[in-house]
């Protein structure tokens, strides 16, 4: 059998042996001319700059060994998918506009102004193959956070409508409903009622004060709706008083993925508001990576000042609970290999935090090799496994996530994102892979002790 | 031509001995870097040369070069060859002065028309022609009318060569060297503060033996002493490239005699023969001594850094205008950044 | 003036001039612009430990990453040391440095810094190779990054040529090489060499955000 290669499919319908030809889409947005559109990409590339991007984006010594950890460049040598390559367009933006030296390089011409055709042909480098998982932040030698600056970059992209349809669409859809799949209160609250239903869990839904607003991802409660009475069991059991409530429960943000960030805004309100409305003092986020990094800490932000209220991640939640005994679990008999969500662990600072929860389920967690805070991405953040044209791209990285598992001979595969657990599903069916992705949070759910509240 | 005894019956007279008279030219031969085959003819030359008129014309001097030259504890055969020139002219040295000196001069100048050395030592003042006289006339105008019969000129010590000390910073008498006023004459320039008397007299004998002047460096040197920097040929260069410096002038390092370059040696800029043919009569020379090397044989040698600054010390300039670069600097900061956030007002507005 | 009179006079000023206000104009171009605060809540202290932790520690590569850079890290780390030892431990340069700042330091003997000068040179021509052939640099490779690496090695082999005394006397080769330095000095702050403060910068912001966040940095 040959070996599917996942760049350039054969053209079986050709006379002669070819490859049919690699589709370029240049997805655009609205009906701005191109002149308008680079007017919008410009203003709002330069709106991003302070001094810390500032600094980045002077600093950068063209060194290439961020292509060297990125999984898109190290897995189809393309130079294009060199990280700092990436956000070229924003910096050329920044020494033209912004920087120390812009007025002579505008002058004398130093750098071209960004066309048309460069933004478009950038959709692809800032959306397709980027899922801001950070590893090139760490190998950077100047320290520049380079996973940051495309996160910023896609503002400009969108407001010149130069967005991957499948991702506007979501991101659209989110603003509008509240929820990427179009998950309205009424929806979420049948979702809740049917589990609650079959797995026999008291789920408070609206209560008008309580300590503990939990939240879940439209992911979660579209494919994966276990987690709803998973996390239920859980608060239950660690006796909080908490609820679900119908006017804040998304966590995601599609806002942040796709560069909006009045829609970013929009949607951590939600939940910022319901939260102080019903005077909670902790929001638990759900197995969800970017929902991590928007609330826990771009929240505040958004917000203007500080929280009044703790943000944890589940799995934060989850170590706290079970490090002070609030909550008890048996022992389960098995190996495991723990994928580290790249917002929780590398960028979001809760990497310990699964590593509690797996020791006192008593597994035998086989740390990957280069494992924890630099394990290999699973392809599918940043929005992009929202882009169908990017699925060959994803699944061509995907191999290094699957030889990282692989190694370890672990019996079972576990992980706290359900965008991750999504990249795992779809990767695993393509690849017909003997791996299926677990969430943390249902193991412990699953293996609950009584009378431990 | 006035013809007196030749130079061989005067050495003769003073009883010098034939091997001495030969020794002496197998060392000027060496020095000459000539092939022990030039000695006969070398030997030829001086013996057999008549006395060759040599009018020695001394400026802004202090006449150390004079006494370089002429000093000596013993009768040396250098000094007994300058008795065996024809010194018709020389302040310090003559008998005769005022008109007679002056008379002296003009006869030799015209019973040698076209075949007398003229020497000059001291520079020549040009922004004021009274700053030195001699019987009433200006240096300029004696240099100038002297050189006019003259087969070649010698400017002897860094003085004459290249303006000296009266030509320090701030030059207040305009003074310069030969060069920068005889044109049309070859001018030999023999520098050093004083220069090494060998050295004065070897170009002579040059002179004497080829009847032409010896090939010369960039600044009309002889190649032959002028051509290697004291650096080169230093005995205390491997303690320079060892990285062993004397700090002070009476620590371990210079007791030991180490290299003098962090004491201001300027060896490796200065081209003169000191190292190798040293002085009074191959004694010593500053190093060898202990003291860093002033660079004397080079031009504007008292203005090219301070004798005790070492060589790879840079002249920054004043501490106001480094302070006024970085005020400039941080004016330009800020006005940079004072635009980059109006633009970025201006399109966040927009945006 | 002779070129070695004017090198080390007025070259050396203006070059320090445009050193100093470059330098000042860059960076307070930078530090001046906006800030931007960070309401959210610390899972450990940043600031200035924070920042000064990660200047230290992103000079060396992580374990996972090493094998994919070793080879330009390599390079990168000779040139590196070699120009620190060739520029601040020759006892010629070590006694410019003292006239400058009245500081004096023990320097290492001539020959092994004419040796490590050679190394450094080798590396830069490595660096440049590899500059010109790896598909990831050629693609990002600009103007600043040739020009760099030109005005870095210039000093460097004109400062060989001093000990070896090639092509010109002595004191033309040291003007050369004193000029070679002027140049390299003025075009410090404008191009990628500016990463020589700007360095503190990148690294100490992504230290303080990161190390705040208890990620890892």
């Amino acid at each position: 059998m040959t070996t599917v290669d996942g760049r350039h499919e054969l053209d079986r319908e050709a006379e002669r042996l070819a490859y049919k030809p690699p589709e370029i889409r240049h997805d655009k947005q609205g009906d701005l001319d191109s002149e308008e559109r680079i007017n919008k990409a410009m203003y709002n590339f330069v709106k991003n700059f302070n001094t810390q991007t500032a600094s980045y984006l002077d600093g950068c010594l063209h060194c290439g060994m961020c292509a060297d950890a990125c999984h898109f460049h190290v897995r189809t040598d393309d130079p294009r998918y060199t990280p700092i390559w990436k956000i070229e367009l924003f910096k050329r933006t920044y020494k033209r506009q912004v920087g120390p030296f812009a007025f002579f390089y505008r002058l004398l011409g130093l750098k071209r102004h960004v066309t048309i055709k460069d933004l478009e042909e950038w959709q692809h480098l800032l959306y397709d193959s980027c899922t801001v998982c950070g590893r090139c932040s760490l190998v950077c030698p100047m320290g520049i956070d380079i996973a940051g600056l495309v996160s910023m970059a896609r503002h400009g992209m969108f407001k010149a409508g130069l967005v991957p349809h499948e991702l506007h669409e979501t991101a659209k859809r989110a603003a509008e409903t509240g929820s990427p799949l179009g998950i309205t209160p009424e929806k979420f609250e049948e979702r809740v009622e049917w589990m609650a239903d079959e797995h026999e869990v008291d789920i408070p839904l609206n209560v008008e004060q309580a300590d503990v607003l939990a939240v879940m991802s439209s992911i979660e409660i579209q494919k994966y709706p276990e987690s709803i009475a998973a996390t239920a069991k859980i608060l239950n059991a660690a006796g909080e008083s908490w609820t679900f409530r119908t006017d804040g429960f998304e966590a995601t943000n599609f806002g942040m993925l796709s560069g909006n960030p009045e829609w970013q805004k929009e949607a951590s309100m939600k939940l910022i508001n319901t939260a102080i409305k019903i005077g909670a003092k902790t929001l638990v986020l759900p197995e969800c990576g970017h929902a991590y990094m928007a609330m826990r800490w771009m929240g505040a932000n958004m917000y203007g000042k500080p929280l009044p209220f703790k943000v944890l991640h589940i799995s934060e939640y989850l170590a706290d609970a079970l490090n002070t005994g609030k909550i008890k679990v048996g022992k389960v008999d098995k190996s495991v290999a723990y994928h580290d969500p790249c917002q929780v662990s590398r960028r979001g600072g809760a990497t310990q935090a699964a590593r509690d929860v797996l020791k006192h389920l008593g597994v035998d967690h086989r740390e990957m090799k280069n494992g924890g805070d630099y394990n290999w991405c699973c392809g599918g953040g940043g929005g992009v496994i929202t882009i169908k044209r990017a699925d060959k791209l994803r699944h061509r990285v995907f191999k290094l996530k699957m030889d990282q598992v692989e190694e370890t001979e672990a019996d079972e595969l576990l992980s706290s994102c359900a965008n991750c657990r999504q990249s795992f599903d779809d990767s695993q069916e393509h690849f017909s892979w003997d791996y299926k992705m677990g969430s943390l949070m249902e193991m412990v759910a699953e293996n609950l002790e009584e009378g431990t509240a | 031509m006035k013809y007196g005894p030749t130079v061989g019956e005067v050495l003769q007279a003073k009883g010098v001995s034939r091997r001495g008279f030969l020794k002496y030219c197998a060392t000027t031969a060496s020095l000459l870097a000539l092939p022990p085959s030039m000695i006969p003819r070398i030997a030829a030359a001086i013996e057999n040369a008549r006395r060759p008129s040599v009018i020695w014309l001394s400026f802004q001097e202090c006449t150390g070069c004079t006494e370089s030259l002429t000093r000596s504890a013993s009768p040396t055969v250098e000094g007994l060859i300058f008795d065996a020139i024809s010194l018709d002219y020389h302040h310090t040295l003559q008998a005769a002065a005022g008109e007679q000196a002056e008379a002296a001069r003009h006869a030799a100048m015209e019973e040698n028309d076209g075949g007398y050395l003229v020497l000059v030592d001291g520079s020549i003042p040009t922004a004021n022609a009274g700053y030195s006289t001699i019987a009433g006339i200006s240096n300029v105008d004696m240099l100038m009318d002297t050189v006019k019969g003259a087969a070649a000129v010698v400017a002897i010590g860094s003085c004459a060569a290249f303006g000296g000390l009266p030509g320090a910073d701030p030059n207040p008498t305009g003074a310069v060297g030969v060069q920068d006023l005889v044109k049309d004459k070859p001018v030999v320039n023999v520098p050093g503060c004083p220069p090494i008397p060998m050295v004065m007299t070897a170009v002579l004998a040059q002179f004497l033996t080829f009847g032409t002047i010896p090939d010369l460096d960039k600044h009309g040197r002889p190649l032959a002493f002028f051509g290697n920097t004291i650096h080169d040929r230093c005995y205390r260069r491997p303690f320079y490239e060892q990285g062993k410096f004397a700090e002070t002038f009476d620590d371990e390092g210079a007791k030991a005699g180490w290299c003098l370059y962090k004491l201001g040696c300027k060896g490796p800029t200065t081209y003169n023969a000191c190292a190798t043919v040293k002085w009074n009569q191959g004694t010593s020379f500053p190093i060898e001594s202990g003291h860093p090397c002033l660079g004397c044989s080079e031009p504007r040698f008292w203005d090219k850094g301070g004798f005790y600054q070492p060589l790879s010390t840079g002249h920054f300039g004043s501490g106001a205008k480094l302070g006024g670069a970085a005020v400039a600097g941080v004016a330009l900061g800020v006005a940079a950044a004072a635009a980059g956030r109006r633009r970025q007002a201006k399109f966040t507005k927009e945006a | 003036m002779d070129l070695l009179e004017f090198a080390r006079g007025p070259a050396l000023q203006v070059a320090a001039y445009i050193l100093v206000g470059g330098t000042l104009w860059r960076l307070i171009g930078i530090i001046l612009l906006k800030e931007k605060p960070d309401f959210s809540e610390p899972r450990k202290s940043g600031g200035l430990p924070a920042a000064l932790k990660v200047i230290w520690t992103r000079a060396f590569t992580a374990d996972p990453f090493k094998k994919a850079t070793l080879y330009p890290k390599m390079m990168a780390y000779v040139m590196h040391i070699g120009l620190f030892a060739v520029i601040f431990l020759f006892t010629p340069h070590i006694v410019f440095f003292e006239g400058w700042t009245g500081f004096d330091w023990p320097g290492l003997p001539n020959n092994v810094i004419y040796l490590l000068g050679v190394a450094t040179v080798v590396s830069g021509i490595a660096l440049l190779v590899r500059r010109l052939t790896s598909p990831v640099l050629k693609l990002i490779s600009n103007f600043d990054d040739y020009f760099s690496w030109f005005v870095t090695m210039l000093p460097l082999v004109t400062g060989l040529l001093i000990p070896v005394r090639a092509l010109f006397r002595y004191e033309d080769l040291l003007a050369i090489h004193i000029l070679s330095v002027c140049l390299l000095l003025v075009w410090l702050p404008f191009g990628k060499l500016g990463h020589t403060f700007l360095v503190f910068i990148t690294r100490g912001t992504t230290g303080m955000v990161f190390e705040r966040r208890g990620a890892k940095t």
